[in-house]
């Protein structure tokens, strides 16, 4: 977008590390990092070229829900994306720890450091991850921090409270690294990845030859030949002794000694949780991830904790394959910082602080994809404030992104939110494969591809929307070819001309033909509500005066101030007599800007 | 492109049971609709008089139907007015007809919206109407709150957990393809849909509408023994019915009748009498009174006239005082008959069933008491019973499709999408089903945590 500016981050050396596990995409979020991509991010193309291990989840589904996954060299990723931001134009990186932000009539207007320098810009994006007052946790042993070896964000939490802006505590888990070679494989079974990888990026609309690997970093634009050499992931269980190690120390956990007070996810509990409220389930599946190839370090996926580090090294021990195991980094809980996202309009904004963006789990989201959607739209929202341009705000309807920031801001959230597919009420339209076709408007609108890019996309529409129509009425012969499909009669490859159609254009056209009744259906429903997304209403409309609206409704609307009808309808408690109402005003309210 | 708004239908007219009411159709599927209704196109701004048949032929009403094209009309769009007889029965199977013949039911003030937005009315106009679309929507929502209180509200939750639950089977496989969960059980899924659509049919079959409209107004005769409570049921029907003896206790099991009074058809219900010391025999026969008490629109309270009120037992001094009373003292025919003036609220009249004198100002009590109940809750019954009805069947459509689905093995995600289509039909009656509770019982039944 071409806007100056500066990123400030406590330590360079940690920019785009993977605190968790070494893994991009998985089930809605492949489908977010496809998004990114449309939208001109760099987290798909960065998986694509780290990668180690590629697999695409839920093969035997529908494409609406097959989301790619990847594995990824934990160093090699964090250093391409450090380069490619050093490479960026326009982008300033500078090593400093924000210490408060400068705030005057309520405005934000740059923010101070520890080393004394104070940086003045029109709009600050705030991205603490959980370093806000991070505070970990093993067992009894406390340490601030928002990742083991890192600092904490002490003091800029006081600059939002003084502010006006709400903050609670949250809690996340991550399990203990083991060194491969202690580790008994032969115990374990080996999850391959797929033999024909499914990447981030749209290679196909992107430049040729941009594809490169890990072991090519510093080589820009070399070629790589998709596929070789792809690491494995193991998988072992816990025992009966695990269990038992487990519940005999429950009492020393932090988590359920009272130590914490933060809320943490369901979806993703200690080894604690899941043999204390699942006592029935015998066994757990743990999965042992690589962390690179110039490691030898490996994550446990399954197994996080807050039980003391003696007690883990037997936990451990208690399973099949790590009898010897050596633990390189203990697990450990972290508690931080979030501010409520209902304070925040769609566009990421402060409600209370103008020009001032939130993103990532500082919003109460989980997971380097949730952060990334964020981080991108903030980003192009403080350009956008700074020029004057209305911001970029997604809908339900065209991306998991845009789920993703209405459910924040329109419902909040009580626990790390995590992206589910069941989350998008439609999803059937959010298929991976067709990120930047939906995309292509908001991309071209606030430009975010360039021009070249921008052309080989609405060309690839074209492509695809010429041939749905085609294979609809041409028949083959008697019936369409759209049908003959539909019934399994023929297959759209055996159509001599599209067999010469690239493959995610056949994807894509073979989707909207097999799947067509259910598009259609949930496009109707998409119409249905698109009158109510169109009507905006004002920023500064007075609800608790608005006559006819019930004080309950009043006083919910006055807290979240929505952006548009549809966004006010789904504010739990908001009923459909006072929609009618606010739908009236709104239009009561264009006709007196007319005037 | 916005999408082409709804026809939608709803009655236009306040009260449930009046001479007549007014059935309002608008958008764009109207001038068709009209036109199949009225036999051929019908002129703009006639009245015409026809008979309603449904779509399966049957008559229901003899009807006036007058045809505004847009944009003269109250909405600005094509609009159908049809005003029939004032019954809630009838103005309901109309409605019901019409949501089968594809439109949709209004939401509350969607007229006037419409109107507004169509540049019929100014906002002054459109906000006098707000205040009444607000009390309406109150009022709605006070039915549908009378509807779903007990039995229908429980039994709505238990379908909607039970739809939760096999929606939260299906979502854990989809999201989390890697986690470690028990072998997919399709047959146990089908058999619970199976199940859950059957139990959906009952309910929409017994709730077609609200059982006060359905049945009429449950009036409960009700008193000590000997009071006259079947003389006075005899005499409201104007002919012999019950079995009338001297002796007390005659009455063991009910009697119903139905009559019609003013507009309002009352389901009249003789009782045992209340003695305060039963023989064992009519133990029995006085706690199925107590039940039908304890479920009654209204309540005849039938006071034998010559005794004082010091003699009335503790529970028909209660029952007078309750507000769904009106207390009938009888016997007024007899020289022993005290005139009483009792501080109640309850209206009350003396009259002799033998004779029937008093008994016109009792018709006339009783109308204006169930007038009174009409006004409160009658229109606004018919309007939700009629949402009721329209959402249970696009639920149970959804079911079945899911259940289709399922038997063919089509893609998981397809069979989510009919079991969402019909939470979200659920949610058009009980309020909006939020996604986390789904999340809720996926995360109570499958332990997920990589």
């Amino acid at each position: 977008m071409g806007s100056s500016t500066l990123l400030l981050t406590g330590n360079i050396d940690t920019i785009a590390q993977m605190s968790c596990n070494p893994a991009i995409g998985g089930q809605a979020k492949g489908q977010m990092v496809r998004e990114i991509d449309a939208l001109g991010g760099e987290m798909a193309i960065n998986t694509d070229v780290t990668g180690i291990q590629f697999r695409l989840l839920n093969e035997s589904k529908g494409p609406a829900v097959q989301s790619p996954r990847a594995q990824c060299d934990k160093k090699a990723y964090q250093y391409r994306l450090k380069h490619t931001l050093e490479l960026q134009p326009n982008l300033e990186i500078f090593q400093a720890t924000v210490t408060g932000l400068l705030i005057s009539q309520g405005r934000v207007r740059g923010c101070q450091t520890n080393l004394d320098l104070d940086f003045r810009a029109a709009t600050v994006v705030v991205t603490t991850g959980t370093f806000l007052r991070g505070l970990m946790h093993i067992g009894q042993n406390k340490n601030e921090g928002g990742r083991l070896g890192d600092f904490a964000a002490r003091t800029l939490s006081a600059s939002f409270v003084a502010a006006g802006i709400e903050l609670r505590r949250l809690k996340t888990g991550t399990p203990p690294r083991i060194l491969g070679r202690s580790i008994d494989f032969t115990r374990m079974e080996e999850q391959k990845g797929d033999h024909q990888p499914t990447f981030f990026a749209f290679h196909d609309t992107r430049r040729d030859g941009e594809l490169f690997h890990v072991e090519h970093t510093f080589e820009r634009r070399l070629g790589w030949a998709p596929g070789c050499e792809q690491v494995s992931c193991w998988t072992t269980h816990t025992t009966g002794e695990t269990a038992q190690i487990v519940r005999d120390n429950l009492h020393l956990s932090a988590m359920y000694s009272g130590e914490i007070e933060g809320v943490g996810p369901r979806y993703c509990p200690s080894i604690e949780d899941k043999f204390v409220r699942f006592a029935d389930k015998p066994r757990h599946l743990l999965f042992l991830e690589p962390e690179g190839r110039a490691t030898n370090e490996y994550y446990v996926n399954g197994l996080s904790t807050s039980l003391p580090f003696d007690v883990q090294v037997r936990l451990v021990r208690s399973i099949p394959g790590l009898e010897k195991a050596h633990l390189l980094r203990p697990a450990y809980a972290v508690e931080y910082d979030f501010a409520p996202p209902t304070q925040l309009f769609a566009s990421l904004e402060s409600k209370k602080v103008e020009g001032l963006f939130f993103a990532g789990q500082i919003n109460g989201t989980s997971g380097y994809e949730e952060a990334a959607c964020q981080g991108l739209v903030a980003g192009v929202n403080a350009t956008n404030k700074v020029r004057g341009v209305p911001p970029l705000i997604i809908g339900r309807q065209e991306a998991y992104t845009g789920v993703l920031i209405d459910d924040l801001v329109t419902k909040g959230t009580n626990e790390p939110y995590r992206m589910f597919t069941s989350r998008a009420e439609h999803r059937l339209l959010l298929n991976h494969g067709s990120a930047e076709l939906r995309l292509l408007g908001h991309a071209a609108k606030h430009g975010l591809l360039g021009a070249d890019r921008l052309q080989r996309i609405t060309e690839k529409r074209d492509r695809i929307q010429h041939w749905v129509s085609r294979l609809e009425s041409e028949r083959c012969p008697g019936i369409t070819w759209g049908d003959a499909i539909r019934r399994h009669e023929r297959a759209a490859i055996e159509h001599p001309d599209f067999a010469r159609e690239s493959l995610p254009v056949r994807q894509e056209v073979a989707y909207r033909i097999v799947y067509k009744g259910y598009l259609e259906r949930e496009q109707r429903q998409v119409e249905k509500l698109a009158q109510m997304e169109h009507v905006r209403l004002p920023v500064d409309l007075d609800y608790l005066s608005l006559r006819g609206l019930r004080r309950e409704s009043a006083v919910k609307l006055a807290a979240i101030r929505p952006l548009t009808l549809g966004q006010a309808s789904r504010i739990s408690g908001v009923n459909p007599a006072d929609i009618s109402i606010l739908m009236v005003h709104a239009a009561a309210g264009r006709a007196g800007e007319s005037r | 492109m916005p999408a082409e708004p709804d026809t939608i239908a709803a009655l236009s007219t306040p009260a449930g049971t009046a001479a007549l009411a007014v059935v309002r159709i608008c958008g764009p599927n109207t001038a068709a609709l009209s036109a199949a209704l009225a036999g051929g196109a019908p002129p703009p701004r006639r009245a015409l008089r026809r008979d309603y048949h449904d779509r399966e032929g049957r008559l229901i009403d003899d009807v006036l139907m007058t045809y505004f094209p847009a944009p003269r009309s109250y909405s600005g769009e094509d609009t159908l007015e049809i005003s029939c007889h004032g019954s809630p029965y009838i103005v309901q199977t109309l409605l019901e007809d019409l949501h089968a013949r594809g439109c949709r039911p209004a939401l509350p003030g969607e007229f006037t919206q419409r109107a507004f937005l169509n540049g019929r009315i100014d906002l002054s106009q459109a906000e006098a109407v707000m205040d009444l679309i607000q009390a309406r929507g109150e009022r709605a929502l006070h039915a549908a709150h009378q509807q779903l209180r007990g039995a229908l509200s429980e039994r709505m939750e238990g379908l909607i957990d039970r739809l939760l639950s096999l929606l939260a089977q299906i979502e854990a496989y989809i999201d989390f393809p890697d986690e470690d969960l028990p072998e997919e059980d399709k047959a146990s899924v089908i058999n619970h849909l199976s199940d859950l659509l059957a139990d959906t049919s009952h309910l929409a079959a017994t709730s077609r509408f609200g059982e006060m409209l359905r049945d009429g107004v449950k009036t409960v005769i009700a008193g000590e023994p000997n009071a006259g409570k079947s003389s006075l049921l005899n005499r409201l029907l104007g002919r012999e019915r019950a079995l009338v003896s001297p002796e007390p206790g005659t009455t063991r099991d009910f009697l119903e009748e139905r009559i019609i009074v003013g507009a309002h058809c009352l389901r009249l219900i003789d009782t045992a009498g209340l003695n305060p010391a039963p023989a064992p025999l009519e133990e029995l026969g006085m706690m199925r009174t107590r039940e039908r008490l304890a479920e009654a629109d209204l309540i005849l309270v039938v006071i034998d006239g010559r005794r004082p009120e010091e003699l009335w037992t503790d529970e028909i001094r209660i029952l007078s005082r309750d507000p769904r009373s009106i207390i009938v003292l009888n016997k007024s025919d007899l020289s022993e008959f005290v005139d009483w003036d009792g501080a109640t609220s309850s209206p009350t009249l003396a009259v002799s069933a033998l004779t029937g004198a008093g008994m016109e100002a009792l018709f006339q009590a009783v109308v204006a008491r169930v007038d009174a109940y009409s006004l409160e809750i009658g229109a606004d019954a018919v309007a939700v019973s009629a949402r009721h009805a329209f959402a249970l069947a696009a639920a149970r459509a959804e079911l079945e499709c899911a259940r289709a689905n399922l038997q063919h093995g089509a893609a998981a995600e397809l069979t989510a999408s009919h079991l969402r289509g019909a939470l979200s039909a659920f949610g058009e009656i009980t309020g909006k089903v939020d996604n986390e509770r789904m999340l809720d019982q996926l995360f109570a039944a499958f332990c997920i945590g990589k």
